[in-house]
């Protein structure tokens, strides 16, 4: 049970990573990021590190994209090309 | 033959995703040109290391490492607390590192207008320095 | 900054007045269990942070930089590191002779070995707690805040 949770959320992770590596608009390739983190502090409770998950949470999807919005607002936000 | 491809290759998935994600780090710091781009491409890459890193440390049926003496007693099982210890400090550099690198891409862009690699590299070419 | 000049929406406006209290309550808690559970200083701190930006996001950043100035952030970040310094060297001193950095069961804040080293547990932990979250919200307020398009206004 526990080990096909873990699969659908690496699967998950890899489609989203590579949504975030591939899309346009900056903004939502960041948001994209925080999903990612989320979804990676999931995967790690389910593999009982909670404080490694909750660290991922806190920081790496909350303080992080706050980081880099506030940098897209000061550049521009779409990728030419 | 059948019994090695199934405990050596398919039941260790947690590490083959986790090489699956660096690669796709890799991709996006070497190919794309937007900076911010990179950056994604370096978080991702970074979060797959620290994957692999926690899947080291999985026990089957083990629980969360904050035990008392009486779990213990009773047997239980619990995750190896080592790899988490050190990737603690290693999402703290993580921060540290995509914050110092975000003021930098600000800084280039109050210099040069752009947040495009080869239109930064022109620009310098430009310049004639 | 006149308030008729403001954007924003109320609504979100009025939902994160009600949230930010209970999202540094959190924090509080989180700091106070790092010794019991997961949590602790650093992860405390960033919930605190976060608190701040959210503020600084909804409202204005003028108005967020009176609620939170620099120098309140410069005297947080250092109180914070003197309080973990001072708590290692209090245990150093009250250790006579033995020198031992941050062993809290020495300091004598109660009668207990154990009582002793669980506040001084949560003693380092508020002293990084306080200087995670002064640093982080001024890296925000360093990102966010562009100092040449306020000369122009």
């Amino acid at each position: 049970m526990t080990m096909s949770i873990n699969l659908v959320l690496l699967f998950l992770l890899v489609i989203i990573a590579i949504a975030a590596v591939t899309i346009k608009d900056l903004l939502s390739a960041v948001i994209l990021l925080g999903a990612y983190s989320f979804l990676m502090a999931l995967a790690w409770v389910e593999m009982q590190s909670v404080d490694v998950g909750f660290m991922e949470a806190t920081v790496g999807a909350g303080v992080t994209t706050a980081f880099m919005i506030a940098a897209l607002a000061r550049t521009t936000r779409w990728e030419k090309k | 033959m059948t019994d090695w491809l199934i405990s050596e290759i398919f039941a260790k998935y947690n590490y083959w995703v986790s090489i699956l994600l660096m690669l796709i780090g890799f991709y996006a710091i070497i190919t794309k040109e937007n900076l911010i781009k990179k950056i994604i491409g370096l978080n991702i890459f970074q979060t797959a290391i620290f994957l692999f890193f926690i899947s080291l440390g999985v026990v089957k049926k083990g629980t969360a490492p904050i035990v008392s003496e009486e779990m213990i007693l009773k047997g239980y099982q619990y995750v190896n607390p080592l790899p988490h210890v050190l990737i603690l400090t290693a999402i703290v550099v993580a921060v540290a590192t995509t914050a110092v690198a975000l003021s930098l891409i600000i800084r280039l862009y109050e210099e040069y207008g752009t947040i495009e690699e080869s239109e930064i590299l022109e620009a310098i070419k430009k310049e004639g320095r | 900054m006149n308030p008729a000049k403001e954007k924003g929406s109320v609504v979100v406006q009025t939902v994160s007045r009600i949230m930010i209290p209970f999202i540094q309550l959190f924090a509080l808690y989180v700091i106070f269990h790092g010794s019991l559970g997961p949590g602790g200083g650093f992860q405390g701190g960033a919930v605190f942070a976060s608190s701040f930006i959210l503020y600084i996001v909804v409202f204005n950043i003028a108005r967020g930089k009176k609620r939170v100035p620099e120098s309140t952030n410069t005297a947080l970040s250092s109180a914070g590191l003197y309080i973990y310094a001072g708590v290692g060297l209090l245990s150093m001193i009250f250790s006579l002779g033995a020198a031992q950095y941050l062993n809290y069961g020495f300091i004598p804040f109660t009668s207990h070995f154990e009582g002793n080293r669980a506040i001084g547990i949560d003693l380092v932990e508020i002293g990084v707690g306080m200087t995670v979250m002064a640093i982080m919200i001024s890296i925000f307020f360093d990102l966010a805040w562009d100092k040449g398009k306020e000369k122009e206004e």
